[in-house]
């Protein structure tokens, strides 16, 4: 059973690296890997960063760095995801230092932080798989949550908006949640 | 299959989680993974935000900026820096905050340096327009205008007439016709008074032409040499009646009647058409004439032929500096339309002005 993950694990090394080397030569491929990669890094960035503003533009100034400096991208084994993690701890590191020295110490562990642990904290991928996971929940449920979580509005507000009982609502996000806790439940066992 | 409670339950614990309520409640075991998720989901990325920033990448992978401010109404801008007092909505060619706008500094710049290319241009132009010292232009410029030749004479055919003055015997006498005039003071007769209380020059009325200069007058037909005026009446020359010279009548020269010569020219006018240009081109301007910038007209005297060709040229009315002569020499070159008579094409008289001018 080992040999088996190591062996899909290698494929998807293999195929991360194709995609890497295509969106070297053609930077219209890059959109492959932004789309494996944007919930790992925003996940990332959300754990360090106070609200959500701030953690949306590091992710996009993230990305656009990576775009930018994909062409000096070396592949040496290690998943696109670390070279990533680690555009996205130096821009936080930088933010940090402009703001304030108070948080200096705070920089210079970001900036001692591996990526390469980075890529591999549990935390962090479990975000990346819940917010990966609530793109794929039914319309209603996700619009539900959006509102709910995103917006921050109250059941009553979103009943309105749907046309709908807010007992329905309640409902909705209720089925939203467990759908969520199993998928993630089911995933986790998956790559155990 | 009843989880009203459930429900209402995980809302109210979510109400808490969000700030949204104020007392706090103890959930049970069943809802305490759905709290750790909805704790999670708090950090939802915005909606839309992973379609846009997939968007501009692309669009700064095509090499182009794009904006995306105003992508959605409903959230702050994508990608909103997080520099609390700066709401600077546009683009800078220096400094980080754009609000949404992906932007090139060398677009920027580039753009900078093209307005600034136009300014500099424009500056240059008018400059250039206050320090231009004013330019006459010496092109010279030529217009001809055609005019009819006022004939000394009238305006029916000019075969003028002769008379006989004296009521003798003798047809007249041989000699010269008298000098040409407008208008008729005193006929020529033979024999002339030699000590006249008031002088006057004898004339014929006729087109100036240019006579032999004898003060023997007569008939230049006649073969008699014997002074005499000739048996008509009138003054004169001749046999019939008038004050010309010659066979005819009236106060002319020649075998014709009334006034005028014998050499067939008619008066444009009274029937008689004007004849028209029909190659003309321009005469020069002397180099001499352009150097002083001497402008004016010069008059041509001209009779054309039934053939339509101009003969005779004389300048009457003259310029210099070379003009006079560029004007004949234009002029020599024209072909004409022939002035007409009942649609017979004859020889007239006209005066050609040519205008020299310097604009």
């Amino acid at each position: 059973m080992d040999a088996v993950a190591n062996l899909a694990g290698l494929a998807n090394l293999n195929q991360e690296r194709r995609l890497i080397e295509a969106a070297q030569s053609d930077p219209s491929r890059f959109a492959e890997l932004y789309e494996s990669n944007f919930h790992r890094v925003y996940a990332f960035v959300a754990r360090r960063v106070s609200n959500r503003d701030e953690a949306q533009d590091i992710t996009s100034e993230v990305f656009h760095q990576a775009l930018r400096n994909l062409g000096r991208f070396r592949w040496r084994g290690v998943p696109f995801a670390a070279w990533l993690l680690r555009i996205a701890a130096n821009t936080l590191a930088d933010r940090w230092q402009r703001v304030a020295r108070a948080v200096e110490v705070q920089a210079d562990e970001a900036r001692m932080e591996n990526s390469a642990d980075s890529a591999e904290d549990p935390a962090v991928e479990r975000r990346a798989m819940l917010f990966e996971l609530v793109d794929r929940l039914p319309a209603d449920q996700r619009l539900v949550i959006m509102r709910r979580f995103v917006d921050q509005k109250s059941i009553r507000e979103i009943a309105q908006e749907l046309g709908r009982s807010e007992g329905a609502v309640k409902q909705l996000q209720f089925r939203a949640l467990e759908t969520l806790r199993s998928k993630m439940t089911n995933t986790s066992e998956e790559q155990s | 299959m009843n989880h009203l409670p459930v429900y209402d339950e995980l809302d109210h614990a979510i109400d808490q989680l969000l700030g949204q309520a104020d007392a706090e409640t103890h959930n049970g075991p069943e809802l305490a993974e759905l709290l750790d998720l909805a704790q999670e989901l708090r950090d939802l990325p915005r909606d839309n935000f992973k379609t846009r920033l997939r968007l501009e990448l692309e669009w700064e992978a095509a090499g182009r900026t794009v904006s995306v401010a105003g992508n959605s109404a409903q959230q702050p801008v994508l990608a909103a820096k997080p520099e609390p007092a700066n709401t600077e909505s546009l683009p800078g060619l220096f400094g980080k905050v754009w609000s949404g706008y992906p932007v090139r500094r060398s677009n920027m710049a580039l753009s900078f340096a093209l307005h600034a290319i136009m300014v500099l241009a424009v500056g240059a132009g008018f400059v250039a327009v206050k320090s231009m010292k004013p330019q006459i232009d010496t092109h010279p410029y030529v217009s001809v205008h055609l005019q009819p030749y006022e004939f000394p004479v009238g305006n029916s055919e000019m075969h003028g007439g002769g008379s006989g003055g004296a009521h003798e015997k003798l047809p007249a006498s041989r000699g010269f016709a008298p000098p040409s005039a407008r208008e008729q003071l005193a006929p020529p007769v033979a024999l002339q008074n030699r000590e006249p209380k008031l002088p006057t020059q004898a004339t014929v009325i006729a087109p100036e032409m240019t006579l032999p200069k004898s003060s023997e007058v007569g008939d230049p037909l006649s073969a008699l040499r014997m002074a005499s005026n000739g048996p008509g009446a009138g003054g004169g020359f001749g046999g019939n009646a008038g004050g010309g010279v010659g066979p005819g009548w009236g106060y002319g020269r020649g075998d014709g009647t009334e006034r005028g010569c014998c050499d067939g020219l008619y008066a444009i006018g009274n029937g008689v058409s004007m004849p028209r240009a029909i190659y003309a081109p321009e005469p020069e301007f002397s180099e001499e004439a352009r150097r002083t910038k001497l402008q004016g007209e010069v008059t041509l005297l001209a009779t054309i032929g039934a053939d339509g060709r101009p003969r005779n040229l004389q300048v009457v009315r003259s310029l210099g500096m070379g003009l006079d002569e560029k004007a004949l020499e234009a002029v020599k070159t024209w072909r004409f339309d022939p002035a007409r008579m009942n649609g017979r094409p004859v020889a007239v008289q006209m005066n050609i002005i040519v205008n020299f001018h310097l604009y």
